[in-house]
């Protein structure tokens, strides 16, 4: 009994949800529409893709061959290109010991860390300006590594 | 009253629908986000994901994970197995995809200021959806074990390895030794296969949870 009282009382206390006016267009036929069409083109984008250029398969494993020049996949690119590119000892620390944390650990923990060091309220591309170019230079920093780690293969 | 009508109602007294319905399908999306192409990026990912998981379900039946058949086994796919060098192929191309269009989803979210308040949680359940595809891209690279995934997983082992203090332990790990060998392909087949679909699909219930409870972040 005093339970059903305890659960009547608390939704009496809640406000009254306010109607949210949203300028938009329904989920259902409109959204899903252009999600069906875009679904549509990169599924068929996919399918010719590989019916032009198929998962290559080369020769079966051989520990005691190395290939010539090796890569890593593409989007691990730039750990391997930062790897090569980092030479120097910074104290006690080895060079191999920071080519391997800054582009792994440091750099994903900032990238966690982003909504928590930006702390302007503002989405406006004009009012952040800092953070748009902090955001430019690591992508052009994530290619350059990208491109050295090509050139600079195994 | 039609048979669709009568599923309909059977159905409506037993689940609500009349009320659960309208919520979904008339739940709006702002006008921009439906007009600007760069809102794809998310949704392509997430078909990419569907996708590989249907190929890559497809390819487990014909694929065994040991260094002795492995290789032939592939082969088998790509050469005799009826549509055995699509499946693969479009699995191949989907994964690269979708590592490409999350990126780029990251891109369009940072540049567009949409981590900031109240959705950062968000942001940071991305970053790890991230990771886990990257993951799912490297232990996939060592399944057809051939030269290239041999000595690209050699890298990739190599560079984890060489993580102070915990790389040991993770180049211990995920090889099951101190060389690539069979544990090392039959743990990385249970990484791709097992552990990180459940940790995706995780991650993927909470990621879209949130964009419904909070809404897309609508401007430009």
């Amino acid at each position: 009994m005093t339970l059903i009282e305890v659960e009547k009382h608390e939704v009496e206390e809640e406000p009254k949800p306010e109607v949210l006016r949203v300028r938009g267009l329904p989920f259902f036929p409109h959204f899903l529409l252009r999600e069906v069409v875009v679904m549509c083109l990169i599924a068929g984008s996919l399918i010719l893709l590989a019916s032009n250029y198929p998962a290559s398969l080369l020769k079966p494993a051989d520990p005691f061959d190395t290939p010539t020049p090796i890569y890593p996949e593409w989007y691990f690119l730039y750990v391997f290109g930062f790897l090569k590119f980092w030479t120097w000892n910074i104290g006690p620390i080895e060079a191999k010991i920071i080519g391997v944390t800054v582009p792994m650990i440091l750099w994903y923990g900032l990238l966690i860390l982003v909504p928590f060091i930006d702390r302007n309220p503002s989405s406006d591309i004009r009012k952040r300006k800092l953070a748009v170019a902090l955001g430019i230079i690591a992508l052009i920093g994530v290619l350059f590594f990208t491109y050295y780690g090509i050139v600079h293969g195994e | 009253m039609s048979f669709s009508d009568k599923i309909y109602k059977w159905l409506d007294d037993r689940f609500k629908l009349r009320e659960l319905l309208p919520s979904i399908v008339k739940h709006p999306a702002p006008e921009n986000v439906i007009s600007n192409p760069l809102y794809c990026l998310g949704g392509t990912a997430f078909l990419c994901f569907i996708i590989l998981v249907i190929t890559g379900i497809f390819l487990a039946m014909y694929y065994k994970p040991t260094p002795a058949e492995a290789y032939n086994s592939v082969q088998a796919i790509m050469t005799t197995v009826p549509m055995g060098s699509l499946v693969r192929s479009v699995h191949h191309w989907a994964a690269n995809t979708m590592i490409a269009a999350v990126m780029l989803h990251m891109i369009r979210i940072y540049f567009m200021g949409a981590y900031k308040k109240p959705r950062e949680l968000n942001w940071v359940v991305g970053i790890f959806l991230l990771l886990t595809v990257t993951t799912f891209g490297f232990s996939g690279y060592l399944l057809p074990w051939d030269q290239l995934s041999f000595w690209a997983t050699k890298i990739g082992t190599g560079i984890a390895g060489s993580l102070p203090i915990i790389g040991g332990y993770i180049s211990l790990i995920l090889m099951g030794g101190t060389d690539i060998g069979a544990e090392t392909l039959t743990r990385f087949f249970a990484i791709h296969v097992l552990i990180l679909p459940m940790a995706i699909a995780v991650l993927l219930g909470i990621h879209f949870l949130m964009v419904r409870i909070q809404g897309i972040s609508g401007r430009l």
